[in-house]
């Protein structure tokens, strides 16, 4: 959790700063401050240590006692420490008031005494350089855009759907490109008014998704939280029951993004932008997809695959084109930039509205987009109707404000659906439709004591055929929830 | 590039509306009562074999289907309204605003076994593009089922040029209400029989949407949505169909233009006068109201004052004006209600207007209901 208390982070806050702000900063200066996490999940806080100015002592100073008391309680702290020729003392002198890590956005060239935690701006990420703790800024604030408010409600009908901002597929891309490492995102607050409420939003679209937010609470947020204001207290109890739910259910993290659809590209460079994008919009849509880095596709196994989308316009090695025809000769789904199949195949339209090449290899096909890939709504839309919805495996009805994620166990004996709600308001009404045909499952959301038992129902048949899947009619969704459901799938 | 379509297509023994005569007076001088024809009521309590029997009963008593589909091209426009997955609490569409697959399925089995020789089923999703049974998809249905329920069915999305190469037009005969004419996918014009399969249910901006309303959703958004071209039609949909309600923009230029001067631009007033203006320019030959279960309070969850409701009935008949009358008064609605009188309390009466256009009369004492008497069948949507 971000802790800004002391003339650096006041220095930071513009020009003229108000007698309040000052107090509200003096305030969380007081280890008594640190009341505020008893009891809470948080266990780090991150302060500001070295900026390279005249401030820094000062800064230094402030939090001196609130380090030591925070170390009392086992409370580490991770500095900020900024480049420049005093970084590798600023690092000794947090080394020596008691700081376990260093977030630093660039690496000296000489080892430091201390971890380091590097710093990455979202779209200047440098995956191959990820510390094991790495955290990334740029991000956007996740929930409804404001656009689509009224009030704190998401106007929508049956024209509108409300738009999301989230950063699931900025968590989602990071887990596949940094394996095994943490990833911290770090974005603040916006300056507009927010309901309160958003905060554990943000908690619940990182964790949902195996990343965890630097909890950075808004001055005004912090000034009234200390005075003990009672709609600002019980928001902070809910971000952090939401906090507390998530660290209760750490075993998740090792859960496996499910989906039918893979998207390959090396997410780097010249691709950065359109594959990030489709990612993005894929999650946006609801679409439950894995990725493949480019240099990988031959060590990912393709079971459970129904399409493989290839964003880069870069050409397969040999070895990947043929691993990649193998899936389409066997059924599979290719949708590739160009056509890089055997001479000869059949050429037909599939639909006027997929602006598509589609060529049959023997038991699959290979789609090729007209005028290539240009614009990545289009490209998730059409990956998502080319796959088919016949293929989903999670769909959510009266989702308007919701998303969600899917995931299986690593025994594979277990489904896991998370959900997290995007608005201030409850989500009323969601059914979650799952492929799976198992009846029952567990609920669990955050400031319950533990799971509920939900039945579910057969998604209503025709007269005749077989019950397409299981629907499970949830209770109000505040921030996030989760079902989990014995068997898979697949 | 258009085609002109101005005629009824060779009309079928069974619809029988004096069509000719539309063609060559303007609407509102009409020597001759609006047609009546028989409309069929049959209860049927619930989803399931029974519909396809109840159906089959209901279209034997309206002369038949072999004479109207037999060797033809049939086109249905389904009423799927809103996007897939919004649901009135808990419940599928298919209970409440949207009509249900078995009542899809047992319409498009009897007409395969009346000999039609294809079957088209139609729908314009809303804002999107999308290959229609995707849409169904979505909602968790299984299009396969209707593919197996007779030979040769197909889909077609007609919210934009989909399959065909121009848009098909339709002039109103008469000049029009609202528009001249409407420019829209071909799946209407190249059909022998065009069927409106709906739900019974009220409109917020209608009063009610029946077999008639069910038409406004024919309309591409390419042309007559809030994104549509301004010269021609866009490629795709984009938006809704907001400038039909408020007239805040014209259509693409290239449709048939506006001939309504009032400038009156509610909703109330518009959308009765396009809704009648496309049912006199396509002609319903067959109209199936789904009213076994459905939603009061408007014609889907967003207009956030329904509720589930079981009436238990199916209504057919080869006139639209007709049917929706006799829907009407099932509803507990008098059909000869105008603005100001439920269910039309901010509208003017779609019936009303489509009347003065010659397509059929409201009167029920001009119409011949056979099965159950409505008297029996009758569900008050404002006492439910």
């Amino acid at each position: 959790m971000k802790w800004p208390c002391g003339p650096l982070d006041l220095s930071q806050q513009g020009n003229a700063p108000t007698s309040e702000l000052k107090d509200t900063l003096a305030a969380w200066a007081q280890p008594a401050a640190l009341e505020l996490l008893k009891g809470t999940p948080i266990n780090c806080l991150v302060v500001e240590w070295a900026a390279g100015n005249s401030d820094d002592s000062g800064q230094q100073q402030t939090l001196k006692p609130l380090i030591e008391a925070g170390r009392r309680t086992g409370i580490s702290f991770a500095g900020k420490v900024a480049a420049g020729p005093a970084m590798a003392a600023a690092v000794q002198s947090a080394r020596a008031a008691g700081i376990s890590a260093v977030v630093l956005d660039q690496l000296p060239k000489e080892p430091l005494d201390l971890p380091v935690i590097r710093r990455f701006p979202q779209d200047g990420m440098a995956w191959d350089a990820a510390t094991p703790i790495f955290s990334a800024t740029g991000l956007d604030w996740p929930g409804l855009k404001l656009d689509t408010m009224h009030g704190d409600t998401a106007v929508a009908g049956p024209t509108g759907v409300p738009w999301v901002n989230s950063n699931a597929w900025f968590s989602l891309l990071g887990r596949e490109l940094a394996p095994g490492k943490i990833r911290w995102l770090d974005f603040d607050p916006p300056e507009e008014t927010r309901h309160p409420a958003t905060y554990s939003m943000a908690v619940a679209d990182s964790e949902a998704y195996g990343s965890r937010w630097i909890i950075s609470l808004s001055n005004d947020f912090r000034g009234a939280l200390l005075k003990g204001i009672p709609q600002v207290t019980a928001a902070w109890h809910e971000t952090c029951d939401t906090l507390d739910f998530f660290e209760h259910h750490r075993d998740w993290q090792e859960f496996q993004s499910e989906g039918i659809l893979a998207v390959i590209s090396d997410y780097r460079g010249d691709h950065a932008f359109l594959s990030n994008e489709v990612l993005n919009l894929l999650n946006r849509n609801r679409e439950q997809f894995r990725i493949i880095e480019r240099s990988e596709t031959l060590s990912k196994p393709l079971t459970g695959l129904k399409a493989i989308l290839w964003l880069d316009g870069t050409t397969p090695t040999e070895a990947q084109l043929a691993d990649l025809l193998g899936f389409v000769r066997q059924g599979g789904l290719l949708i590739a930039p160009a056509y890089w199949g055997p001479a000869g195949a059949s050429e037909q339209i599939r639909d006027p509205a997929i602006d598509y090449r589609m060529y049959n290899v023997e038991k699959g096909q290979i789609a090729v987009p007209v005028e290539g890939f240009v614009n990545p709504y289009q490209v998730a839309v059409d990956a998502h109707l080319l796959a088919s919805r016949r293929n989903d495996l999670v769909r959510l009805f009266n989702p308007a404000t919701t998303n969600c994620h899917a995931t299986y166990d690593p025994a594979r004996k277990a489904q896991l659906v998370q959900i997290v709600n995007y608005s201030a308001q409850p989500a009323d009404f969601v059914t979650l439709w799952v492929r799976n045909h198992a009846r029952a499952g567990r609920l669990w959301k955050p400031g319950a004591p533990g799971a509920a038992s939900i039945s579910g129902s057969a998604a209503e048949p025709f007269s005749g055929a077989a019950a397409p899947g299981t629907e499970f009619d949830l209770p109000a969704i505040a921030v996030a929830c989760a079902v989990e459901i014995e068997g898979s799938n697949s | 590039m258009m085609t002109t379509h101005c005629s009824r297509r060779k009309f079928l023994g069974a619809a029988g509306a004096a069509v000719g005569a539309w063609l060559a007076r303007p609407a509102m001088f009409l020597a001759r009562p609006a047609p009546a024809e028989r409309v069929a009521v049959g209860m049927c309590p619930d989803y399931g074999p029974r519909v396809m029997s109840t159906l089959a009963t209901m279209f034997d008593q309206l002369g038949g289907l072999d004479k109207l589909v037999r060797g033809k091209t049939v086109a249905i426009k389904l009423n799927l309204t809103g996007d897939a997955h919004t649901r009135l609490g808990y419940t599928p569409a298919s209970l409440t605003h949207w009509v249900h697959p078995d009542v899809i399925g047992s319409t498009v089995h009897l007409l395969g076994q009346a000999g039609a020789t294809r079957i088209r089923l139609l729908e314009s999703p809303i804002i999107t593009a999308e290959p229609l049974q995707e849409f169904m998809l979505e909602a968790n249905w299984e299009p396969r089922q209707f593919l197996s329920a007779a030979p040769r069915v197909e889909f077609e999305n007609t919210n934009f040029l989909g399959y065909g190469k121009k848009y098909s037009r339709f002039m109103v005969p008469g000049g029009g209400l609202m528009f001249a004419g409407y420019d829209l996918n071909h799946s209407y014009e190249d059909c022998d029989v065009f069927i409106s399969l709906a739900k019974l249910k009220e409109h917020f901006t209608a009063g009610v949407t029946l077999t008639m309303k069910n038409c406004f959703g024919m309309t591409p958004c390419t042309i007559y949505g809030d994104g549509s071209g301004v010269d021609e039609p866009s490629l795709v949909p984009m938006g809704g169909r907001g400038p039909f309600h408020s007239g805040q923009r014209q259509p693409s230029k290239s449709a048939p233009p506006m001939v309504d001067r009032s400038g009156i631009k509610e909703g109330g007033y518009r959308v009765p006068r396009v809704v009648a203006d496309l049912v006199a320019a396509r002609p319903v030959h067959l109209g199936i109201i789904d009213g076994i279960h459905t939603m009061t309070g408007g014609e889907g969850p967003w207009v956030g004052k329904g509720k589930h409701v079981r009436p238990g009935v199916l209504v057919a008949g080869t006139n639209c004006v007709n049917t929706d009358a006799v829907c009407m008064a099932l509803m507990g609605f008098d059909p000869m209600a105008d603005r100001g009188t439920p269910p039309f309390e901010t509208s003017d009466s779609t019936l009303r207007l489509a009347e003065s256009l010659g397509v059929g009369t409201r009167d029920l004492r001009r119409i011949e209901v056979v099965g159950t008497p409505i008297s029996k069948a009758r569900f008050d949507f404002r006492r439910a």
